[in-house]
């Protein structure tokens, strides 16, 4: 299979259409949807190096997201969390990549990289504190390296952009150790639809400008809500990186090794100060865009069944068994093992408590504020201005 | 123990939804999250998984019936558990159950899950229902609607309302208003930012309430802006109300009730400032707006003044060797044009000084510091806009000559104001000539990231002994002040020391 990596598709005009028809782009693909490994001598030596038990871990971690939404999908569809925005048919997508990086790495997810924040170590109860409103954040993003959820669309580029100047600031400057900055890049990960905001051209400008450690892990899985990616980009994405100047590739995102392969060998090469790079991932969002969507209202039965026929975790799973990295009682125990963690986590979700309101104001500045305070006390006399049989219900508002 | 499923809000801020379908039937087994009924929202149809396992034992609501969000939809009864016969009255069902769970610890068969006062307040609520209409409250949940119920809380209340509220039925029911435009709070400690206060006294108030046209036309008519109560919105003063206040004014002064300007106040002369108790003509507190070279030297001296310790020497030195040897370059045909001050030979001594000195030439960043192998000499200069610091790159590769000529342009430039900032960026040492000002010393501000600066002071003829005699030379003062976190007082002092032997001796020059 040929090495495919971003070439504009510029043929020039011809004739009267004075439009540039996009070349496609062939994605990275490694295993094919029934399970067969590929030979690749670019991408193959990646997978060569893992070992069964990483491979197996891979495996895991699809699993688990895979369990993690069914059980938070229910919990929504019961009352008990306000929205849930599925990850399910990009596990593979999300955990091929993350597991390329290494710890260190700061990313900056969407709000739909629950497959990357399991990996990450955030738990489940984290996880969902978010969705169940008691919590901004679940988690400290300094602990996991991991930025909180961002409901903004696209902003996190910008952040993770800033992030990356800091890391060439530090090295400039010498004030962290020089092979702990030069070792360190930065993802961030955004939707197709995302593509289309502003801070995305501003962000890869600024990477492309100043040559920064960023990756840019674009998750193409084809529906930005109800807009489908051909509507906001009449090329594959992918080609995008070219015009601001730097390398992207496409890749199979329902294939894990794929996208363990090409992330590892973009990360390795922005490590080695080549500057920016892009991966899209091309996946499929299998359930709703979050749990207040309808997706049979704008797609078709028949594409669903298309993807479902790609799907990520059972086409790896063939191959894991076919190539002796696992058998039957470790995909036994990997099952039985999250049917307890969905227990579990429906036991949290519904002990959470809610949010101290209090405490949201006292962390807005380090000292005291009078307009924080007068914010507080207004709120206070807000809340206490309900009628009493009323407010003992829906306490997690 | 019975568990009720109350109808959920499965999209954002839904209010109400209708049963499309039941996938299951009161006697059916289910287990936590089997699908149990299909409904239609207004956003879309949702599939409902049941929260709880065991047996249906009621289903309270027809297929075809629109529910209210947080409505009792289906009850289920924990397997073991008596199964009531369907066709009995709902009470038989479900009352014992709830009567009984208060009381009854060993009913908490679920961990995470406690019976709260709620709860019992909820069953409460529900006996005094019964009491209050048996009859009318088994017909309504005969036919399945379940009216009276709909305000029941139970435990594990559904979320309501993550998002905009399609409308306002459902919303709590306030018992009062909380004033909405309540923006300060009174007898708070912490201080009030200046422009709170009401009054139009502050200057950034006035821009903020005035556009630059209306300010403009203000001045043009005579009137003052911060006298006027703006009519546009938010307060904001338009120049209707600036040529309403000119036209008042002139009619005022045409009637003869106010005085034109300039002109004695009625039935007196015009006062002086002494009689009004004032220094000299004008307002008696002023406000003026910080912009600039002002500005900007106010942030630089207060970053540097409070972040870096200064340390300051001086030393007075005979600088009558350098003086005759101006007046020789003075008379140089080669320095026609050319200012030739002491500043040029200072300048000279600071490059030599810190070839022996290396260490004043650095900044300082806390985990580190960087040395610097270049110097690039600001020169403090007082001008009509403010201080400016100028800067001579690579001032050690000048020869004396190249240096007198670029002195001289970099005082021409900064006196006619076309410094430019790129041209004040990047000094690593500077020097400032105190001495212009008729000062013998001082103690300067370091400029940000530097950590020397060297204060001349002024050149005057005193009494100094040479070889045990008294004699008339030419002294002045050098100082100076150091960043402390890199230089302490004796490489201050070797370095000054050394700056002051070649303005004493400048022979030292030669290589």
């Amino acid at each position: 299979m040929a090495v495919l990596t971003c070439r504009a598709a510029i043929s020039g005009a011809t004739g009267e259409d004075h439009t540039v028809q996009p070349q496609e782009v062939q994605p990275v693909q490694l295993l094919t949807p029934d399970g067969k490994l590929a030979e690749n001598e670019v991408y193959g030596p990646f997978i060569a190096e893992l070992s069964a038990e990483k491979l197996r871990e891979l495996y895991r971690y699809m699993a688990m997201e895979r369990r993690l939404d069914a059980e938070a999908t229910s919990l929504q569809r019961q009352g008990q969390l306000a929205l849930w925005a599925p990850a399910l048919g990009q596990e593979a997508a999300q955990v091929g990549t993350i597991a390329a990086i290494k710890s260190s790495d700061m990313v900056f997810p969407t709000y739909r990289e629950h497959a990357m924040a399991l990996y990450r170590g955030i738990s489940p109860e984290e996880l969902l504190t978010m969705f169940r409103a008691t919590r901004h954040t679940g988690w400290d993003p300094r602990d996991h390296n991991f930025h909180v959820y961002t409901l903004v669309l696209a902003a996190q580029t910008l952040h993770a952009a800033g992030w990356a100047m800091g890391i060439n600031q530090d090295l400039r400057m010498g004030s962290v150790p020089r092979d702990r900055a030069e070792d360190e890049i930065v993802v961030a990960c955004i939707g197709d639809g995302a593509t289309s905001q502003g801070d995305v051209h501003e962000s890869m400008v600024f990477a492309s400008s100043y040559e920064l450690p960023l990756l840019y892990f674009i998750q193409n899985n084809h529906w930005a809500i109800s807009v489908p990616t051909r509507t906001q980009s009449r090329g594959p994405l992918v080609n995008r990186a070219q015009g601001y100047g730097f390398e992207g590739v496409r890749v199979d995102g329902n294939d894990v090794l794929a996208s363990y392969a090409v992330a590892t060998k973009l990360s390795d090469e922005i490590r080695a100060g080549k500057g920016p790079k892009l991966i899209e991932s091309v996946t499929y969002r299998m359930g709703a865009h979050t749990t207040a969507d309808d997706p049979t209202k704008y797609r078709s039965s028949e594409e669903v069944e298309l993807w479902e026929g790609r799907d990520p975790i059972r086409r790896y799973r063939s191959w894991l068994s076919s190539a002796d990295h696992a058998d039957e009682s470790f995909f036994a125990e990997v099952d039985a093992e999250y049917k307890d963690l969905a227990a579990d986590m429906r036991r949290s979700v519904l002990a959470m408590e809610p949010i101290d309101l209090e405490r949201v104001f006292d962390t807005v500045y380090s000292e005291p504020h009078r307009q924080v305070e007068t914010e507080k006390a207004w709120l206070k006399d807000y809340e206490a201005g309900f009628a009493e049989d009323q407010t003992e219900a829906g306490t997690a508002r | 123990m019975a568990e009720t499923f109350n109808l959920p809000d499965v999209g954002e801020g839904l209010t109400e939804a209708e049963i499309v379908t039941w996938r299951t039937t009161v006697g059916a087994t289910v287990e936590v999250n089997d699908i149990v009924v299909e409904i239609e929202t207004a956003k879309s149809l949702v599939e409902l998984p049941v929260p709880y396992a065991g047996i249906v034992t009621e289903l309270l609501a027809a297929e075809g019936e629109t529910l209210e969000v947080g409505a009792p939809l289906i009850r289920i009864a924990a397997e073991g558990e008596e199964v009531p016969d369907p066709g009995s009255a709902p009470e038989a069902a479900s009352e014992p159950a709830e009567q009984q769970s208060p009381e009854q610890p060993a009913a908490e068969e679920k961990p995470g899950r406690s019976r709260s006062a709620r709860a019992k307040k909820a069953a409460a609520q529900k006996r005094e229902g019964s009491e209050r209409g048996d009859s009318e409250r088994g017909n309504s949940q005969r036919d399945g609607s379940a009216r009276d119920e709909q305000k029941t809380p139970t435990q594990n209340e559904a979320l309501v309302g993550s998002g905009p509220k399609a409308d306002s039925a459902s919303r709590r029911v306030r018992t009062r208003s909380t004033a909405p435009d309540l923006v300060d709070l009174e007898g708070l400690e912490i201080a009030a930012p200046a422009s709170a206060s009401g009054t139009y006294t502050d200057i950034a108030d006035i821009v903020a309430r005035a556009s630059p046209p209306v300010r403009a036309l203000a001045k043009r008519l005579g009137v003052a802006v911060w006298e006027l109560v703006g009519s546009g919105r938010n307060g904001q003063i338009t120049r209707d109300d600036v040529e309403r206040q000119a036209q008042q004014k002139r009619e005022q002064r045409a009637s003869g009730q106010m005085p034109a300007p300039g002109a004695p106040a009625p039935g007196r002369r015009k006062t002086t400032p002494a009689e009004e108790g004032l220094l000299f003509e004008g307002p008696r507190e002023e406000n003026i707006q910080v912009r600039g070279v002002r500005k900007a030297t106010a942030r630089n001296v207060t970053a540097s003044a409070t972040t870096v310790p200064h340390v300051s020497v001086f030393k007075e030195v005979d600088v009558t060797r350098t003086m005759e040897l101006r007046q020789a370059l003075k008379k140089d045909p080669s320095y026609a044009g050319l200012s030739v001050s002491p500043m040029l030979f200072a300048a000279k001594a600071i490059i030599w000084a810190v070839r022996r000195n290396p260490q004043v030439n650095a900044t300082w960043h806390d985990t580190h510091y960087t040395l610097k192998n270049y110097l690039n000499l600001g020169v403090a200069a007082a001008t009509p806009r403010g201080l400016v610091v100028p800067v001579i790159h690579e001032a050690h590769a000048f020869n004396t000559r190249g240096l007198a000529a670029a002195l001289t342009q970099l005082a021409i430039d900064a006196r006619e104001g076309r410094t430019t900032p790129g041209e004040m960026q990047g000094g690593t040492v500077s020097i400032t000539n105190i001495g212009t000002l008729g000062l013998d010393s001082g103690t300067p501000i370091l400029p940000p990231g530097q950590a020397s600066i060297v204060a001349l002071g002024a050149v005057r003829k005193k009494p100094w002994v040479v070889e045990g005699q008294i004699v008339p030379r030419d002294v002045m003062v050098i100082g100076g002040s150091f960043d402390h976190r890199l230089i302490d007082g004796d490489l201050a002092g070797r370095f000054i020391s050394d700056v002051a032997a070649v303005m004493e001796q400048p022979g030292l020059l030669i290589d």
